[in-house]
C-alpha cells in the first residue's frame, strides 16, 4: 500500500516536471522592449518601432556603464495594419522573444493622431493582459516618433528612460497609459497627452546632442484628434485644474515692477462646484495649493505680517488670472480636459444623459470660473530681500 | 529470579561466571580473623575506590566485626546501623540484581552464610563540569548547560524550582545500556493526561539501547515521518524551568546534556530564549525580521527562479535589467544553476560540520575563492544566484533551535522543483500542501500550528508582540523557552 502511494506520489510529481518545464523563459532569451514608437507611413499603414535594450551594455558593471561608442540599445521597425502584425515582423528579425512588460514610453507622432483612429491603436494596449499600463503616452511633434526613440540621451543612454524619468521629475506620473484610457473611455473626460519636442542642445564645449523635451500638452477631442497644443505652462496648469497635480510652482512680477516672488506650490488640489449646486451652466472651479517662498527679488520685508497677507493675496489674484485664462483658452479649443462633464455627470445625472452627445459643443458655452485657495507656508529663512 | 545462597564459595562462582573475560570487575575475598569470609564485589572506574578502602575496609580489617554480635544472619542490619560510615547503603537478596548494582558502580558485600549482600552506592565516575552552552548561546542570561550526568541535571533544575510538586519520576530504557531516564513536572500545573501518554509512551520504547534522547524522541513522536521535529530540545536548565512552569513536560535523559520538552508547536520553535532577556520592544521587531528571514530560508530561491524565468514582468524593470546582465553568459538554465548552487551550499555546510578544527581555513579559502569568486568569474555561475543563495542560507540560521531549521533545508529543494516546473501557480501549490501537512501535525494533544490554526486570537498576538511580562494582556503561560 505504502509503496503504491510512494509510487503514485513520485510519478506524479515526475509528470508535473516533464510538462511543465518547457515553460520557462531565461532572461537571456527575451528581448525587453523599454520604448515603443508608433509613426503613420506613406502607404497607410502604421510603422511599429521597438526600442530593445541591450542587458550587456546597460548594466553598469564597474566604470560607470557602457563605454562610449557601444549603443545600449537597438530600435527596430515594421510596418503592418495593426500593432501585432508589425510586432510579428518585429520578431522575425530578433533572436529573442519580444517583452513589452517593461515598456516605459509609448511615443505617437503628430502625423499619426492626424490620419489614423488612434482609439483603435490602444485597443491592444487595453486587452493584452501582460500590458503593466503603467507606461506614459507621449505626443511626438514636428518628426518621427522612431527618430526620437533613436536618439541617446546624454545622462541616461535610453531616450525612453530619459522621457520616463523626465515627466516623473515634473510630477507627471499620472500620464500613463492607464489614465489616458480611463480618460478615453469615460465620456466627461477628454485626455491630455504631453507634447515632446526634439531639439538641439549643446552638451559640452565641443558637442552638440538633439534630445527630447517636454514642450507642451495637447488637448485631444472625443475622437482623439489634437484640437490645439498648450505650452508648457498652460498645459500644466490645465493638469492641476484636471486634478492631475501637475504644477510645479510659478514667479509672479511684483506690483509696482520692482522685482518678482517665486513660489514652489505643493499639495495641489481642486474641486468643481455648480454655482449653487442647481444650475450645471455656471461653474465655479476652486484650486488649492500651499505655496512655499523660493526667492524674493521685491523689497518687501516678510517678516512683517502685513506684508504676507498681502502678498498672499496677490498671488491668489495672480494665480486666478493665469488659470483663467488657460481655461479660456481651452474653452475655445473645445475638450473638456477638467473633467467637469464627468462631475456634472455625478451631479446632475438626468440633465447630463441630454447633454453628453454634444458636450465638446455645450462646453464651449459653459461659464467656468476658476478660484484660487492658496497659502503660504512658509517664508524659508530670511525676510527681507538679501541686501546690504 | 535466582536468590544468594548461603554458601559464598557458590555465589562467587556465579558472579564469576557472570563477569568472566571482563577486566575491570574486581572480585575481593576478604577473611576476618579466620572464619568470616566477606566478598567484596565491584567496577573499578565506577566506584570510588578511596572512599571504599577509608570507610570500610579499614574498619574491618583493623578493627574486625563490632563485638556484641553473635548471629551472623544480621550482617546487613549490621551494615546499616554500624558498620558502614556511608549514608546510601540498601540490603539486597536477588544474584541477577546484584549484578545489575554492581554494572551501575555499587560495592557490593556478600558474606558467607548470610542470604542478603550489602549494597553500598559509592559510585562515582569521571564527568565534564557544568560549562557554558555552544549550541544555545544566549547574550543574557544564565551560562549553565546541562551535561551527561542525569543527577547533576535534575539538581540544576530542582535549585531553580525550589517547590515539592515539582516530580522527577524514574524509569531505565534499553536492554543492555539501562539508560535512566527523568520524567519531570510541577504536578498540578501540567496536564495529566500528556503525562500519562508520555509514561505509556516510555513504557513502550522497545529499544536495545538508548545513546541520546534524540532516540527517546524518535520513539514517542506523534508523527515519526514528518520532517517537522514535534519535541523541542535544549541544554539550557532556564528554558527548561520555563517550560515546567507552562505546564509543560520534560525528559532528562543519562548520558547527554540535551533535555525533551514537550508538547512542542512550530512557532515555538521560531523563538529564542533572547526574546525574554532583553527589552520587549527590541524583541518584537527581531520576531519580525526572524519571521521574514524563516520565510526567505526556504522559498527565496523558488521565488528567484520563478519570478526571472516565469514572471519576469513582475521584477521591477532596473532589477530585471541587471538579472538579465548578469545571466547573459550563463550556460545553464537559472533553475539548474539555482539548485546546483544550493547543493554546493549544503555541501560545504555539512563539511563544515566534520571539518577537523585544524583544516577550517582551507574550507573557507575554497569555499569563498574557488566556489564564490571563480565560478562567478568564469562565467558559470551568476552573481545574482549566488547572493540569492547566500541570503537563504544566512537566513535559515536566524532560527534560534537548530533542529527547528533542518526542515526549512529540505522543504526548500522541494519548493524549488515544484517552482522550477510550474511557476508561482506551483510555489502556490507547494505553500499550500506545506501548511495542510503543518496543521494536521500533533505534539502531545497540541496542534502544531496553533495558536495559527486553530486560531486563538490573544495567543496570536504573541507571535509577533512580545508584550512586557507584567502585562494583562500577557498569557500567564508564555514565558522563556
Amino acid at each position: 500500500m505504502r509503496r503504491r502511494i510512494i509510487f503514485t506520489f513520485i510519478s506524479f510529481f515526475l509528470l508535473i516536471l516533464a510538462s511543465g518545464c518547457e515553460n520557462f523563459v531565461e532572461p537571456n532569451q527575451l528581448a525587453f522592449v523599454i520604448g515603443t514608437a508608433l509613426d503613420h507611413d506613406e502607404s497607410g499603414v502604421i510603422e511599429v518601432s521597438h526600442q530593445i535594450v541591450i542587458p550587456s551594455q546597460i548594466s553598469g558593471s564597474e566604470g560607470g556603464g557602457s563605454s562610449s561608442g557601444s549603443e545600449s540599445f537597438i530600435v527596430l521597425s515594421a510596418k503592418g495594419k495593426d500593432i501585432i502584425e508589425a510586432n510579428r515582423k518585429i520578431q522575425r528579425k530578433m533572436s529573442r522573444r519580444l517583452m513589452e512588460n517593461h515598456r516605459i514610453l509609448i511615443a505617437l507622432s503628430e502625423e499619426l493622431f492626424e490620419k489614423h483612429d488612434v482609439s483603435q491603436l490602444f485597443d491592444k494596449l487595453n486587452r493584452d493582459p501582460a500590458n503593466n499600463l503603467r507606461d506614459i503616452t507621449i505626443m511626438i511633434k514636428g518628426g518621427n516618433a522612431r527618430d526620437f526613440l533613436m536618439q541617446g540621451h546624454p545622462m541616461d543612454h535610453l531616450s525612453s528612460v530619459a522621457a520616463g524619468k523626465e515627466m516623473k521629475l515634473s510630477r507627471m506620473s499620472k500620464f500613463t497609459s492607464k489614465q489616458l484610457a480611463i480618460d478615453i473611455l469615460s465620456d466627461g473626460y477628454r485626455p491630455l497627452i504631453p507634447v515632446f519636442n526634439v531639439e538641439e542642445i549643446q552638451v559640452s564645449s565641443n558637442k552638440k546632442q538633439s534630445i527630447g523635451l517636454l514642450s507642451g500638452f495637447a488637448v485631444m477631442n472625443k475622437d482623439l484628434k489634437v484640437s490645439g497644443i498648450l505650452d508648457d505652462v498652460e498645459g500644466s496648469e490645465a493638469a492641476w485644474m484636471a486634478g492631475k497635480r501637475t504644477f510645479q510652482g510659478i514667479t509672479i512680477p511684483w506690483k509696482d515692477g520692482k522685482g518678482a516672488l517665486s513660489f514652489r506650490f505643493s499639495r495641489l488640489k481642486r474641486q468643481i462646484h455648480s454655482v449653487k449646486g442647481e444650475d450645471p451652466n455656471h461653474i465655479i472651479l476652486t484650486v488649492k495649493a500651499q505655496a512655499y517662498l523660493l526667492e524674493n527679488t521685491t523689497p518687501l520685508d516678510l517678516y512683517e505680517v502685513e506684508n504676507i497677507v498681502e502678498v498672499q493675496k496677490y498671488l491668489n489674484e495672480q494665480v486666478q488670472k493665469e488659470l483663467q485664462q488657460t481655461v479660456d483658452k481651452v474653452q475655445e479649443l473645445g475638450p473638456d480636459v477638467f473633467g467637469i462633464g464627468e462631475h456634472l455627470h455625478r451631479e446632475f445625472p438626468y440633465w447630463w444623459k441630454s447633454q453628453k452627445d454634444e458636450w465638446d459643443d455645450n462646453f464651449k458655452e459653459t461659464n467656468v470660473t476658476v478660484k484660487a485657495k492658496i497659502r503660504i507656508r512658509s517664508l524659508g529663512t530670511s525676510g527681507k530681500r538679501f541686501s546690504k | 529470579m535466582r536468590f544468594i545462597s548461603k554458601s559464598i564459595q557458590e555465589n562467587e562462582k556465579y558472579l564469576k561466571e557472570k563477569f568472566n573475560r571482563s577486566s575491570d570487575i574486581v572480585i575481593r575475598t576478604l577473611v576476618l580473623k579466620n572464619e568470616t569470609i566477606l566478598l567484596f564485589i565491584y567496577l573499578e572506574g565506577l566506584t570510588k575506590v578511596q572512599s571504599v578502602e577509608e570507610n570500610i575496609l579499614k574498619p574491618l580489617i583493623f578493627s574486625g566485626l563490632p563485638s556484641g554480635i553473635d548471629v551472623i544472619e544480621s550482617l546487613s542490619e549490621m551494615l546499616r546501623r554500624e558498620w558502614v560510615p556511608l549514608t546510601n547503603v540498601k540490603s539486597e537478596r536477588s544474584l541477577e540484581e546484584l549484578v545489575q548494582h554492581v554494572l551501575k558502580g555499587s560495592l557490593v558485600i556478600l558474606a558467607d552464610g548470610e542470604t542478603s549482600a550489602v549494597i553500598a552506592q559509592v559510585q562515582d565516575f569521571e564527568k565534564r563540569s557544568i560549562q557554558e552552552s555552544q549550541k544555545e548561546s544566549t547574550l543574557r542570561g544564565t551560562k549553565e548547560a546541562f551535561v551527561e550526568s542525569i543527577r547533576t541535571n535534575t539538581s540544576l533544575i530542582r535549585r531553580r524550582i525550589i517547590h515539592p510538586q515539582l516530580k522527577m519520576e524514574s524509569s531505565t530504557i534499553g536492554t543492555y545500556t539501562q539508560t535512566e531516564v527523568v520524567l519531570a513536572y510541577i504536578q498540578g500545573h501540567a496536564d495529566e493526561s500528556v503525562i500519562s501518554q508520555v509514561r505509556t509512551r516510555l513504557e513502550k520504547i522497545d529499544a536495545d539501547g538508548v545513546i541520546d534522547s534524540a532516540y527517546i524522541e524518535e520513539w514517542i513522536e506523534n508523527n515519526p515521518l514528518s520532517m517537522f521535529s514535534q519535541i523541542q530540545n535544549t541544554e539550557r536548565p532556564d528554558i527548561v524551568t520555563a517550560c515546567l512552569l507552562e505546564g509543560k513536560v520534560a525528559i532528562i535523559t543519562n548520558g547527554t546534556p540535551f533535555v525533551l520538552i514537550l508538547p512542542f508547536t512550530f512557532w515555538e520553535g521560531l523563538q529564542s530564549a533572547d526574546d525574554f532577556f532583553e527589552r520587549f520592544v527590541f524583541i518584537t521587531l527581531t520576531r519580525i525580521i526572524r519571521y521574514l528571514m524563516t520565510f526567505i530560508s526556504f522559498a527565496l530561491p523558488a521565488i528567484y527562479v520563478a519570478l526571472t524565468t516565469f514572471h519576469p514582468e513582475m521584477v521591477p524593470r532596473q532589477l530585471m535589467f541587471s538579472i538579465a546582465a548578469a545571466r547573459e553568459n550563463s550556460p545553464f538554465p537559472t533553475f539548474f544553476e539555482v539548485f546546483l548552487m544550493m547543493v554546493v551550499f549544503d555541501g560545504l555546510q555539512e563539511a563544515g560540520v566534520h571539518l577537523p578544527n585544524r583544516l577550517g581555513p582551507v574550507m573557507s579559502i575554497i569555499g569563498a575563492l574557488i566556489i564564490g569568486q571563480a565560478a562567478v568569474e568564469a562565467g558559470i555561475i551568476s552573481t545574482p544566484i549566488i547572493i540569492v543563495i547566500s541570503l537563504t542560507g544566512v537566513a535559515g540560521y536566524t532560527i534560534a533551535r537548530y533542529s527547528a531549521t533542518l526542515p526549512f533545508r529540505i522543504i526548500r529543494y522541494l519548493m524549488l522543483f515544484i517552482t522550477g516546473a510550474l511557476g508561482f501557480f506551483g510555489f502556490a501549490f507547494g505553500i499550500i500542501i506545506l501548511l495542510i501537512h503543518l496543521v494536521t501535525l500533533e505534539s502531545f494533544g497540541t496542534p502544531y500550528f496553533s495558536p495559527v490554526a486553530p486560531f486563538d486570537g490573544k495567543k496570536i498576538k504573541n507571535l509577533v508582540i512580545r508584550s512586557p511580562l507584567w502585562s494583562k494582556n500577557r498569557q500567564k503561560k508564555e514565558s522563556v523557552k
